[in-house]
């Protein structure tokens, strides 16, 4: 199981799609962002530009990162066969699926903490010790249901339309999720439906953190809710899809 | 070919041994009544397999026979819908996931991304007694192809390289779908000559194939499945002789086309107008009754073993 982990790990960072846009892109956009907007205006977390800026390319990071170590992938596997030829190890099916699971998780964090390195180096950003503890642990726990939701479409999508899809839900939820745009410059149905996603609620968490506050117990309970649907879709389709042969 | 294999053969054992078998006669492969269905398809209709420990073993069919099904069943992929079936005298799920099978699948792959060196020490990670990494290179021949990436090989090489992850785990039962399906002759004997220095070493294959000289050359025992189910089961030699028939064509010029039935070795007759095809279990004898017979004849030709066609009488004969 450590060995399985270990590679599917090594694998991550190797993989071109989640080096340019789990990590290099976040951190572009952050910089362009903090460029466009200007450095000093606030924005309507109430929070400096380059903070704000900051959690919303981590959450943006993070999202990709777990959606690209597991969607596209799993589906591929299962389309040439390797998850059949893993079938056949000592491996079993809940290692198998865990450790996908903590492959992505895994994943989200360098990418996560580039982009913190990037607002710290280029706009001197600074939160004490306990606030980047806190925001790094609750943002890094908000994905967990993006990542629940990257293995259901793994095991659900064909490896033709695995990609394209993650890739759709991933500038959807960024794009809606309040982190290209601000909520308060939304539309109020907008407004609304940002904050039931989930990439909104991982920001969401980090901005409250950041801000000195605790995080809103709406957010919280959109990310509960989005955990146990995303859990029961990974779980149903892990099990409709699989456990089975390709037959 | 197979050097160093005894070529001597204990008459298989037919009759299931039960289930609670312990130590050392534990059959590593034993199915009663095996049944698997798709929908209204029946793909198995009732297999019942004896595989001894040591044994290699052939399981021999045309394509849609049930081949595949019962390797699916074997190693856990798949539960019957009928019948028993039990590895080493467990559960196939649970004998894969002691680590005492490996198996090399027909339409299964390699993980992308990695090189076959990380990939080969995975697996053998996952195993509790695995095969040193060097003496699996050398079995399966990999060499230079350990610092490749794995999604990277050409068709042959990939092969040899799923092979090498079957065997990483030096399993006591391997398990092998049609492995030789896409290789070249070359290949094929190379790859054979593998297994047989893995197989050397006290270990249970079971491999399915649809050639009749492969099951011949390579195993101790050949079992013959069509339709889903057990049509022989002996030596490659007994069945070689039911199934082996090979055509002798030529052109009658002349003569009783009644005498043609009289000829050596002869089991039936098939005649096309002037062409006749004499299906023959020995085509030497055969064809040298037939040049000192007083037909006349021209075109002269010896086939291969026609499978297809001794499945057809065979199948033919039981119902």
């Amino acid at each position: 199981m450590t060995g399985f982990l270990a590679l599917e790990m090594r694998r991550s960072l190797r993989d071109a799609r989640y080096l340019i846009i789990a990590v290099a892109m976040p951190i572009g956009l952050y910089l362009l962002f903090t460029g466009l907007f200007g450095a000093h205006g606030q924005r309507a977390q109430g929070l400096p530009q380059p903070v704000e800026l900051m959690i919303a390319m981590i959450a943006y990071g993070a999202m990709w990162a777990v959606f690209s170590a597991t969607g596209p992938r799993i589906a591929h596997e299962r389309t040439i066969g390797w998850t059949r030829q893993l079938r056949v190890t000592p491996l079993s099916p809940a290692a198998a699926l865990s450790g996908k699971l903590l492959t992505a998780l895994a994943a989200a964090l360098p990418a996560m903490a580039l982009v913190a390195l990037t607002a710290v180096v280029s706009h001197h950003v600074h939160l004490s010790a306990t606030q980047w503890l806190a925001l790094f642990a609750a943002m890094w726990a908000g994905v967990v249901p993006l990542a629940l939701l990257g293995l259901a479409i793994g095991y659900l999508a064909g490896d033709e339309i695995a990609f394209p899809l993650t890739m759709a839900l991933y500038f959807a939820l960024g794009a809606l999720g309040g982190l290209w745009i601000p909520l308060s410059v939304m539309p109020h149905v907008m407004q609304g439906l940002a904050q039931s996603l989930p990439s909104n609620g991982v920001a969401e968490l980090g901005w409250r953190i950041a801000g000195g506050q605790a995080p809103v117990p709406k957010a919280v309970l959109v990310l509960t809710v989005w955990l146990l649907g995303s859990a029961a879709a990974a779980l149903l389709a892990y099990r409709r899809r699989g456990t089975r042969s390709a037959h | 070919m197979a050097s160093g294999r005894t070529d001597s053969i204990s008459a298989p054992q037919l009759t299931p041994g039960p289930a609670q078998t312990a130590g050392e006669d534990r059959p590593a492969v034993w199915a009663a009544g095996l049944a698997k269905s798709y929908g209204s398809t029946v793909a198995l209709a009732g297999l019942d397999l004896h595989v001894a420990a040591g044994e290699t073993v052939a399981l021999l069919g045309p394509n849609g026979a049930g081949k595949t099904t019962t390797i699916g069943l074997l190693v856990g992929l798949l539960t019957p819908g009928g019948g028993q079936v039990q590895v080493y005298g467990q559960s196939p799920s649970q004998a894969v996931a002691d680590g005492l099978v490996g198996a090399m699948l027909q339409d299964a792959g390699l993980m992308p991304g990695v090189r076959v060196g990380e990939l080969l020490a995975m697996v053998r990670g996952l195993y509790p007694g695995p095969l040193p990494l060097d003496e699996l290179a050398d079995i399966a021949g990999l060499g230079p192809l350990l610092g490749r990436r794995a999604d990277r090989l050409s068709g042959g090489q990939a092969q040899r390289v799923r092979f090498a992850a079957a065997i990483a785990g030096d399993p006591l039962l391997l398990v092998l779908d049609e492995p030789t399906a896409a290789m070249d002759v070359q290949a094929r004997r190379n790859f054979w000559e593998q297994i047989h220095a893995f197989a050397g070493r006290g270990r249970t294959e079971l491999f399915a194939t649809h050639y009749l000289h492969e099951a011949d050359d390579a195993a101790d025992r050949v079992i013959v499945i069509a339709g889903g189910r057990k049509i022989a089961d002996g030596t490659p030699a007994a069945i070689k002789a039911n199934f082996g028939d090979r055509q002798v064509r030529f052109t009658l010029r002349h003569g009783s086309p009644a005498l043609l039935a009289a000829l050596d070795g002869v089991r039936a007759v098939d005649q096309d107008g002037a062409r006749v095809t004499l299906h023959s279990g020995d085509p030497d004898a055969t064809v040298s009754s037939l040049v000192r017979s007083e037909l006349r004849w021209s075109g002269l030709e010896v086939g291969g073993p026609d499978l297809e066609t001794s499945f057809l009488r065979l199948l033919a004969g039981q119902s």
